[in-house]
């Protein structure tokens, strides 16, 4: 093989703040070949960020390049002095960063600065030729109408699109390699996996070398040739990515793997309570609409349809999720839920009472009754409340007065959520995410509910304490027979743990199934497609290049007639056109929003049954 | 275009409430405060029963919103009034010369003596402002620049100092040093242009530690933002990062700065400056009408005083949304 | 990578126990300049607290005999007249220091009078939104856009100004600017998730602002407000100057400046020396001010 791109020798880096040096990049030594694509796995805190920056000699204090060389083709790029690094940095060398919402500046257009950074690399290019040449990259990244794009500002971009953005940004001076640290990390699925596929595909054109960094070994799964396994700054392991899946060696490699949470190998877990038939929540028809200005015309508002029309039972002592991606309208169900707005139309209630209907009194009494656990572990606890306080505050509204009785039932919550005793008088300030969580936990568990919903209450958290945390509320189910909604993006947590979910897209439920029907025979394309999205090691039966969708939804502000998916579905036909699919019932239990499966549509039938055995 | 026609439609509207309410906060303000204006336009020696007739007939004895709205409806057509106490000739008139009525057409009216006194306060100002921005803008773009170096040491001892100099005092020493002592610049009343350098000093002494600062916070906060960092990998030379984004992104809190703070201290400086300086704006006049009761004059000013500060503010925060998309929506 | 450096060393950021409040005060006192300043302004208060009584010198009564004397290490000056004697013979000195008592007086309580009123107007027109913010907001635009000399020569200028009128006239001037930045702060921090938290509890408004925004955000903005005790302290001396301060027999700096000039060239120090002793005082509080602004920025912006 020809001599290596890049090629990096005991690599480290140190942090130098106060105290002694600490070493978060050990003696990382690899090869990369031009046109490879090698990804470097890590958890968080493995250092794998700084090892990124470190690749394109971007490293600023309190770190510190400690050890090695990152040889470029023979020169060593941490000896360049600065003038010649910044010559290479944005011309042969790109980097993609993981926060595409602010790698710019907010007040320019787009299309503008990437201009700006093409001309600054390479001045003989004329303003109209850059300008050509970023336009027909943007229209190569599928960026639609991109004319019109060019001259729009970041905030007007969504994070997919911001991201695409930035690797033509990357990819416009044509460098030799680049350095993509995590990109798609804040992406929704179906986009993460759109731009990855993009990705690819540019490499191949291109003819670039990339260092793909991530944390999901699924995400690296799609896109890598080679591996290197990055723990606490070292890399202990570096093979072929399917050798690596066969055969790991290193045990930290053989954890890794385990840990990939599985979706179709791996069993449910979730609540074993039998079901009764009177539901402890009814939702009907519930719609939530907001209002902004319109700054096109003068004095008019828009109206941003959020939730259009939302209906499920949730039966006492099951786990029922919520998924869909963002601007699907989960986090407004979610307020809706928790009563923190009140919904347009529909009724939601609760165990028979309508909550909407309440006087403030009979209000604060029901609301005893169900509680919500956010997502923010760091912002949803008072910072200068000693915990014991925090525990108590719902107590103290609910007026409970005796000073002892409180501090007994705040105690016994704490025990409950796995606190210790010992932090009932300290502040907040130095807990880890896991443990502020289960003072959040504790504070709701202290008003004993019978329905919680987990607005993405475990998503800020790593694996292993998302497992524990899930263990800890099955033991509450079982004991309390507490009744869970969770709201997630993560389908594979909502694999194992829920008994039925709901599919939201743009504002509706599109299909309501149960756990073995959701994941092996939805009847909603989009369910399909989001499935098929998923990072994963494991083979699916969803395949990416048949069921992966372009684009993003549409507009909640301009909602075209009929299907609502149309625009994006490989299934449509003309019916989809005219008519808004209800949610159809497919069998007892489960119901889809999509023609296809209405069973008073015969070439519907028919249509699904192709499209059934092309899946089998 | 639509969002300008928008924008301008609504801030001119909330712009005139303001400036009604300010009108007639003055204006009850100042005739309930104690303190008879037709003693001090007539004289001590004027018997009750005239200081009675002249009150009605100046219509200080109607109820407040009778006069208020009687005012306003000559203010909107143009008519700011007269004087009390200053005659058309210049000059005051007033209870010393024992006059026994008051006559309007006599009196200077308060529209003159605005347009007569607003160029001299202009041009103060310009170089008021225009000094404080020469000492402030490279001292606290360097500070910025430079967080927690040297430059921004020495800006924070700097604005420290100039903050902690009383404009009476400092009007006063300067007086002292390079007028009395030196003779290098002249500095009570007016006669030429020299005579706007001295108290222009001291109000840009005033106005700079407060730029200062603001530009440093700004220009400091900026250089964290992540587009800075990410500007040098995608490329571009820090001198390119500064001169094209991060001081167009710290100018949106300055801008604002300076329709909501600059204006009002800019303002409330000259009126003691020129009353240091004895410099014949419309500060002094002010100050002059307040102390003599000059009910239309003090009106006339607050209402100019507060158009200007809707004025500036609402171009200022029109300026901030075209640099700034975002704050349009 | 800042994130994640933040993440993985994230002791030494929360390492100040009670939270932002005592991480501000421990920065600030990182600073030579704060620690400095600090004790010159606590030596300045001490003295204007019992210097008076010290020096036996009368601060009103004349004494023809010795009239313009010059300050000490001047040729002609005499102990105790540190700072020299004014046109009727009174030490400049001990005026001095009660003038700093009296402004330090009427700083702090204005200061203090307009947090309070400011922040409260700031909570409720943030939190509440709609037409309550509408108007209070269109108040304190009102209310900014006089300016506050106006506002002052038009009160004080007529009646007796007594120490209670002034402050009630600077806490008049001076709330609008708390009431705005309170309100920004509040607005953003309605939108935080524990007042959602707070919500989903059933906690009322009013527990929520009182218990949970107010104490979030007051104390930043209350270190802050040290920087206006020296603004309001300017505001004193120019009333003083203009005439309508504290009346005299009572000194203040803005009397005792203004009473000087007309001694300007003969007598520099009539005006000099006691402004001097003003600007010291102002200097220590705002470096004080200044360095715990910059220590709260800090933290903020996430950095420390």
């Amino acid at each position: 093989m020809a001599s290596p791109l890049l090629s990096v020798r005991g690599l480290s880096v140190a942090l130098t703040n106060r105290g002694p040096d600490r070493s978060l990049v050990s003696d990382v030594s690899f090869d990369l070949h031009e046109r490879e694509v090698l990804g470097i796995i890590g958890e968080s805190g493995s250092g794998k960020t700084v090892l990124s920056r470190a690749l394109v000699n971007w490293i600023k204090p309190p770190l510190r390049i400690s050890a090695g060389s990152v040889l470029y083709r023979g020169r060593d790029l941490l000896q360049l002095p600065p003038r010649e690094m910044q010559r290479l940095h944005g011309r042969e060398i790109g980097y993609v960063g993981a926060n595409p919402g602010v790698a710019l500046d907010p007040t320019l257009p787009v299309g503008h600065q990437i201009v700006e950074k093409l001309r600054a690399v390479e001045p003989e290019v004329s303003d109209r030729e850059a300008k050509e040449r970023v336009l027909k990259l943007l229209d190569a990244v599928r960026i639609p109408s991109a004319r019109r794009r060019f001259d729009e500002f970041p905030f007007q971009f969504s994070g997919g699109m911001m991201q695409r953005a930035l690797i033509v940004d990357a990819l416009v001076s044509n460098p030799a390699f680049l350095v993509a640290d995590n990109i798609t990390q804040p992406l929704d699925v179906t986009v993460a996996a759109q731009t990855l596929r993009l990705l690819r595909d540019l490499q191949k054109d291109f003819k670039t070398a990339v260092i793909f960094i991530s944390s999901s070994l699924g995400t690296i799964h799609e896109i890598a040739d080679d591996v290197l396994v990055l723990e606490a700054g070292r890399a202990v392991e570096h093979q072929r990515l399917d050798a690596l899946l066969r055969t790991p060696e290193h045990p930290y490699t053989r954890r890794l793997i385990e840990k990939v949470p599985r979706i179709w190998d791996a069993a449910m877990q979730g609540s074993q309570v039998p079901h009764e038939s009177e539901p402890i929540l009814r939702v009907r028809d519930i719609a939530k609409t907001y209002h902004v200005r319109d700054r096109r015309s003068l004095f008019a508002k828009r109206s941003v349809q959020a939730v259009r029309g939302v209906s499920f039972d949730v039966m006492r002592g099951e786990n029922f999720g919520i998924v869909g991606e963002s601007g699907c309208g989960k986090s407004t169900l979610s307020r809706l839920l928790s009563r923190i707005e009140a919904p347009d139309e529909g009724e939601i209630r609760f165990k028979g009472k309508d909550v909407a209907h309440l006087s403030s009194r009979e209000m604060l009494s029901l609301r005893k009754g169900f509680q919500l656990i956010l997502q923010d572990p760091f912002n949803a606890i008072p910072n200068h409340f000693p915990i014991g306080r925090t525990i108590a505050e719902p107590l103290l509204i609910h007026g409970m007065k005796g000073k002892r009785e409180v501090r007994e039932r705040v105690l016994s919550a704490m025990d409950e959520a796995g606190l210790g005793r010992s932090l009932y008088d300290s502040l907040p300030v130095g807990l880890s995410a896991g443990q502020r969580q289960r003072v959040n936990i504790a504070r709701a568990m202290v008003l004993e509910p019978e329905l919680l919903i987990l607005d993405e209450t475990l998503s800020a958290l790593d694996a292993v304490e998302q497992a524990k945390l899930l263990d800890l509320f099955e033991n509450l189910q079982a004991k309390h027979r507490i009744t869970y909604i969770y709201i997630s993006h993560d389908l594979a947590m909502v694999r194992r743990v829920c008994t039925r979910i709901a599919v939201m897209y743009l504002g509706r439920v599109v299909e309501l199934a149960d756990n073995r029907t959701m994941f092996f025979d939805p009847g909603h394309p989009y369910t399909r497609a989001l499935l098929s999205a998923v990072p994963a090691i494991e083979e699916r039966p969803y395949a990416a290049e048949r069921y992966l969708l372009e684009g993003e939804p549409p507009d909640p502000v301009d909602i075209p007639a009929g299907c609502t998916f149309r625009s994006r579905c490989p299934f449509a036909f003309e019916r989809c056109e005219r008519e808004d699919p209800r949610l159809y019932q497919r069998d007892a239990a489960n119901l889809s929003a999509c023609h296809l499966v209405d069973p008073a549509d015969r070439r519907a039938d028919l249509a699904f049954a192709i499209s059934a055995r092309s899946v089998s | 275009m639509v969002f300008a026609l928008d924008f301008f439609a609504r801030r001119l509207g909330q712009g005139a409430v303001i400036v009604l309410l300010v009108a007639f906060l003055i204006f009850t303000l100042l005739r309930i405060v104690p303190g008879d204006p037709v003693r001090i336009i007539l004289g001590p020696m004027t018997p009750p029963s005239v200081m009675e007739q002249t009150a009605r007939e100046l219509g200080l004895r109607d109820p407040i919103p009778v006069q208020f709205f009687g005012y306003l409806g000559h203010v909107l057509r143009g008519d700011l009034g007269h004087s009390f106490i200053r005659s058309a000739q210049g000059g005051n008139t007033g209870g010393s010369r024992g006059d026994t009525t008051h006559e309007n057409q006599n009196r200077a009216s308060v529209a003159g003596l605005i347009l007569h006194t607003l160029p001299y306060t202009l041009q103060l100002a310009g170089m008021g402002v225009l000094f404080a921005l020469l000492i402030a803008f490279p001292l606290g773009l360097a500070a910025g620049l430079n967080a927690g170096r040297w430059p921004d040491k020495i800006a924070l001892y700097a604005s420290s100092v100039m903050v902690s100099l009383p404009n009476i005092w400092l009007g006063v020493v300067f007086i002292l040093l390079f007028s009395a002592k030196t003779g290098w610049l002249p500095a009570i009343g007016y006669k030429g242009f020299a005579y706007t350098i001295l108290p222009a000093l001291v109000l840009a002494i005033e106005l700079a530690p407060v730029m200062m600062r603001s530009i440093a916070v700004s220009v400091a906060g900026n250089v964290l933002e992540n587009y800075v960092d990410v500007g040098e990998v995608r490329g571009l030379s820090r001198w390119m990062i500064v001169t094209r984004h991060v001081i167009r992104n710290a100018a949106i809190p300055l801008l604002n700065l300076f329709g909501v703070q600059l204006i009002g201290m800019l303002l409330g400086g000259l009126f003691v400056v020129e009353y240091i300086f004895s410099y014949p704006g419309l500060g002094l006049l002010t100050i002059n009408s307040v102390f003599q009761r000059d009910f239309p004059v003090i009106q006339a000013v607050a209402i100019l005083a507060s158009c200007i500060l809707v004025a500036i503010n609402m171009l200022v925060d029109f300026a901030a949304t075209n640099i700034d998309r975002r704050l349009q929506y | 990578m800042v994130a994640e450096i933040a993440l993985t060393s994230a002791p030494s950021r929360g390492a100040a126990k009670g939270g932002l409040t005592a991480a501000m005060l421990q920065m600030a006192w990182r600073a030579v300049e704060f620690r400095i300043a600090l004790f010159v302004f606590a030596a300045l208060v001490l003295l204007s607290l019992v210097g008076p009584f010290v020096f036996h010198v009368s601060a009103t009564d004349f004494n023809i005999m010795q009239r313009f004397l010059p300050p000490m290490p001047l040729g002609g000056s005499s102990w105790p007249h540190v700072l020299g004697t004014d046109q009727l013979g009174r030490d400049l000195f001990v005026r001095s220091l009660i003038g700093l008592r009296n402004a330090l007086f009427i700083g702090i309580t204005s200061v203090v009078g307009m947090f309070v009123v400011g922040s409260a107007i700031g909570l409720t027109a943030g939190y509440m939104g709609r037409w309550a913010d509408l108007v209070l907001m269109r108040i304190t635009d009102a209310q900014m856009s006089i300016p506050v000399v106006i506002l002052a020569i038009t009160i004080l200028g007529v009646s007796r100004p007594t120490p209670a009128s002034i402050i009630a006239v600077l806490i008049l001037a001076g709330w609008p600017a708390y009431a705005r930045v309170t309100r920004s702060v509040t607005l953003a921090e309605r939108q935080k998730e524990y007042v959602r938290a707070a919500k989903i509890l059933g906690a009322s408004d009013l527990r929520i602002v009182v218990l949970h925004i107010a104490p979030n955000i007051l104390p930043p903005a209350a270190f802050v407000a040290v920087l206006d005790v020296a603004r309001m302290m300017i505001f004193e001396a120019i009333f003083g100057f203009i005439g309508i301060g504290i009346q005299p027999p009572t000194p203040t700096f803005g009397t005792i400046i203004a009473d000087g000039t007309q001694y300007l060239l003969n007598a520099w120090w009539i005006t000099t020396a006691p402004g001097l002793l003003l600007a010291i005082t102002l200097a220590s509080i705002n470096i004080m001010g200044g360095t715990l602004e910059r220590a709260r920025n800090k933290i903020l912006q996430g950095i420390g």
